[in-house]
C-alpha cells in the first residue's frame, strides 16, 4: 500500500496543536523550575536546583503528596465500586434503552466542574438535602459535616471521575464473552462462583485501566478539592495554583507541577503495564 | 425406556416462536442429531436442555427426574460450545479441571481425572498450555474433555465442528463418535451439516421452523423422507414436476411413468441424482423403471463423481455418475432412467 507510508501525515494537525499548547508551555515550566526566588519574593533567572531541593526538603510537599494519593485512592475505590456493576449492566443489557442509559451514565462529564461542585454543596451542605432529611427523620440532632472537609472532596472526586471510568470499563470489557459464563455455569459453577472465577478475572484488565484513569484524574483535579475542601484540604493541585497565583512564586509552582506530572506519568505507565500483563 | 425426555417444549421471543412443541425421547447411550437450517430452533432447544434459557412451556426429564426449572449449574450436562468457550485466563489443565473443582473433588483426584480426560482426547502433556496456544482442533478437544470429565448425564454439542477445516472435521467426527460410543454417553448434537448428522448419530431429528419435521435413523431420513422439507434439506434431490391424470396415469416430461401418486393433479417427484442412470436414447425402459429423454447440457467433473445436467420436455435434472465412467458428450440425446421405488412424490408447496 502506497498510502500507508503517508499515514503518519494524519498525525500532523494534532501533533502541531499539542506541540503549541502543551509541549512548549511544559518546556517553559521546566525552565522556570530552575529559577530562584530572591529575598524580595521576585523571580531571579538562574540555572540552579536550589528551588527544587528546598521544595523537596520542605515536609509540606510530602504531606501534599500523601494527601493527594490518599484522596485519589479512596475516590477511585468508591467510583470503581459504583461504576463496575453499572458498566457491567450497560455492557450486558438487551434493553432498548441501553444507548440512552449509557448517555445518562456519562452525562456528568458534560457539565462544568464548578456547576457540579455547587450541586454537591446543595446536597451535602449543613442545610443541604442530606442533612435536612436526616434531621427531619430524627436520625441526627446536629448537621453532619459533609463538605469543606475530606469527606466532601472524596465524594466530589468520586462522582467526577465515574463517567470516565464507566467509559474505560465499557471499552475494556471487549473480551468478556458471555458464552464463557455459560460454560462456567454448565460446568457446575453457581452465578456467584461464575462471577469470581470467570467474569471478574476476565474484566481485571478493564478494572486496572479504569482505576488508573480515575486515579490520575483525581490526582490532577483542582476545582473539586479547592471548592469542596473549603480551604481545609491541601493537595498538590491546589498548592500549585496557590503558589502560582496568590504567592506568585513561579519557580516553586513549576517544581511542584513538574513533580506532579512525573508522578502521574509514572502511575499511568504502571497501570498500563499492569493491564497489559493481565491481558496476556 | 427413554432416558432423556423432552415433552411439548416451547420458546417464544416476542411475537416469533423459536421452538414450537418439540417432543423427543432419547435412550441411554444414544446419540441424536438435531439437524436443520439456521433459525430452525435447534440451538434454542439445546440451550433449554442445558438450562441456559427457560422454556415457556413443556418439560424436560432426565432419568425420570424433571429438571425443567433446575438452574444450569445443577444440571450436570456437558456442553460443548460452537466457539469452544475455553477460559482464556486458565491453562488447559485448569480448564478441564474447572467442573471437577466446582464439585469439590480432592486435588489429587482432580489431577488424575484431568490427565485421563486429556489422554482421552489425545492431548497428553499439553495441560500447561494456554488455550490460545493450541490449534482449533486441539481447542475443540479441550472443550470436549472439559465437558466429559464431569461425567455429564447428557453431552450437548452445539455446532461443535463448524469452526474446523474440512479435513480436521472429518477426523473429529470419527473421534467424537468413537468416544461417545465407548463411554456410552447420551448425546444430543446440534448441526446444520447433514454429513455430520448422518455419520455421528444413531437417530436424526430434522427440525424446521421450530418443530421436528421427522425423526428416524439416517437411512429413514435419507431414503424415506416423510415431508417435502426433509427430502429437500437432506441430501440432494431433483424435484421433477409431474401430473396425475383422471385415469390414474402419472405423466412426467410428457411420458407415462410407472409410479404411484398421492392425489390427482400436479405434484413433484423427488429423485436423488445418484439413483439416476444415463443410457443411450435407443434403450427401452424396463417394467419398474422410470424413463425420460433429453439432451445433455453439460457435464461437470466433481472428483468422486461427474454431474451431468440433462434438459428435456419438463425442465432440467441433474444426474450423478461415478467418476471413471465415460461421461456423455454435450448435446447428446440420452435417456435417464431410475427405479420407480426411488421416486418420492410430494405435493406442491403452496406459494
Amino acid at each position: 500500500m502506497t498510502g500507508s507510508r503517508r499515514l503518519p501525515l494524519l498525525l500532523l494537525p494534532a501533533g502541531l496543536f499539542v506541540l503549541a499548547i502543551y509541549a512548549w508551555p511544559t518546556l517553559l515550566l521546566l525552565r522556570n523550575a530552575f529559577n530562584e526566588v530572591g529575598p524580595t519574593g521576585a523571580m531571579v533567572e538562574a540555572w540552579s536546583l536550589k528551588t527544587a531541593t528546598d521544595t523537596f526538603a520542605d515536609g509540606f510537599t510530602l504531606e501534599l503528596t500523601l494527601n493527594s494519593l490518599q484522596l485519589s485512592l479512596s475516590a477511585t475505590a468508591i467510583a470503581l465500586a459504583l461504576s463496575y456493576p453499572l458498566s457491567l449492566f450497560l455492557f450486558r443489557t438487551d434493553s432498548r434503552f441501553r444507548g440512552l442509559l449509557a448517555v445518562i451514565a456519562i452525562l456528568p462529564m458534560l457539565i462544568s466542574g464548578v456547576v457540579r461542585v455547587f450541586g454537591w454543596l446543595a446536597i451535602l451542605g449543613d442545610r443541604g438535602l442530606v442533612n435536612t432529611m436526616l434531621q427531619s427523620l430524627g436520625l441526627i440532632s446536629a448537621p453532619i459535616k459533609l463538605v469543606f472537609n475530606w469527606t466532601g472532596v472524596t465524594i466530589g472526586l468520586a462522582e467526577s471521575i465515574m463517567p470516565y471510568m464507566v467509559l474505560a470499563l465499557l471499552a475494556g470489557f471487549g473480551q468478556l464473552d458471555r458464552t464463557l459464563e455459560e460454560a462456567s455455569r454448565s460446568l457446575g459453577a453457581s452465578p456467584v462462583r461464575t462471577f469470581w472465577r470467570v467474569t471478574l478475572p476476565l474484566s481485571l484488565p478493564a478494572i486496572v485501566l479504569a482505576a488508573g484513569l480515575g486515579f490520575v484524574l483525581s490526582m490532577s483535579a483542582y476545582i473539586t478539592p479547592k471548592l469542596l475542601g473549603g480551604g481545609r484540604v491541601f493537595v498538590l493541585a491546589t498548592e500549585i495554583f496557590e503558589q502560582a497565583t496568590t504567592n506568585t512564586n513561579w519557580p516553586v509552582a513549576a517544581v511542584l507541577a513538574i513533580y506532579t506530572l512525573g508522578l502521574l506519568l509514572f502511575l499511568l505507565v504502571l497501570s498500563n503495564l499492569l493491564a497489559r500483563s493481565l491481558r496476556r | 425406556m427413554s432416558y432423556l425426555e423432552l415433552a411439548g417444549l416451547q420458546k417464544r421471543y416476542g411475537g416469533s416462536v423459536a421452538v414450537d412443541d418439540v417432543s423427543l425421547s432419547v435412550a441411554k447411550g444414544e446419540s441424536v442429531a438435531l439437524l436443520g437450517p439456521s433459525g430452525c430452533g435447534k440451538t434454542t432447544t439445546l440451550r433449554m436442555l442445558a438450562g441456559l434459557i427457560a422454556p415457556d412451556r413443556g418439560t424436560i426429564r432426565v432419568d425420570g427426574a424433571e429438571i425443567t426449572r433446575l438452574p444450569a449449574h445443577k444440571r450436570n450436562m456437558g456442553y460443548v460450545f460452537q466457539s469452544y468457550a475455553l477460559f482464556p485466563h486458565l491453562s488447559v489443565a485448569r480448564n478441564v479441571a474447572f467442573g471437577l473443582e466446582e464439585r469439590g473433588i480432592a486435588k489429587t483426584e482432580i489431577a488424575r481425572q484431568v490427565e485421563e480426560g486429556l489422554a482421552l482426547v489425545r492431548l497428553d502433556g499439553l495441560g500447561g498450555r494456554r488455550p490460545r496456544e493450541l490449534s482449533g482442533g486441539q481447542q475443540q478437544r479441550v472443550a470436549l474433555a472439559r465437558a466429559l470429565v464431569i461425567h455429564p448425564s447428557v453431552l450437548l454439542l452445539d455446532e461443535s465442528l463448524s469452526n474446523l477445516d474440512a479435513k480436521l472435521r472429518d477426523t473429529m467426527r470419527h473421534e467424537i463418535r468413537s468416544i461417545q460410543r465407548s463411554l456410552g454417553i447420551t448425546t444430543l448434537f446440534v448441526t446444520h451439516d447433514q454429513v455430520e448428522a448422518l455419520t455421528m448419530c444413531d437417530r436424526i431429528a430434522v427440525m424446521n421452523r421450530g418443530r421436528i419435521a421427522q425423526i428416524g435413523t439416517a437411512e429413514d431420513i435419507y431414503e424415506r423422507p416423510t415431508t417435502r422439507f426433509v427430502a429437500e434439506f437432506v441430501g440432494r434431490a431433483n424435484a421433477l414436476p409431474a401430473t396425475r391424470n383422471s385415469d390414474g396415469k402419472v405423466l412426467l416430461w410428457g411420458a407415462a411413468q410407472p409410479v404411484a401418486a398421492p392425489a390427482q393433479g400436479e405434484f413433484d417427484l423427488f429423485v436423488r441424482p445418484q439413483r439416476m442412470r444415463i443410457v443411450p436414447a435407443s434403450e427401452p425402459a424396463g417394467g419398474e423403471t422410470v424413463r425420460v429423454t433429453g439432451r445433455v447440457l453439460r457435464s461437470v467433473f466433481v472428483g468422486d463423481h461427474v454431474e451431468v445436467l440433462v434438459e428435456g420436455a419438463g425442465g432440467q435434472l441433474a444426474v450423478e455418475m461415478p467418476s471413471g465412467t465415460p461421461a456423455p458428450a454435450e448435446g447428446a440425446e440420452v435417456a435417464v432412467i431410475w427405479q420407480a421405488r426411488d421416486s418420492l412424490p410430494f405435493a406442491r408447496e403452496a406459494a
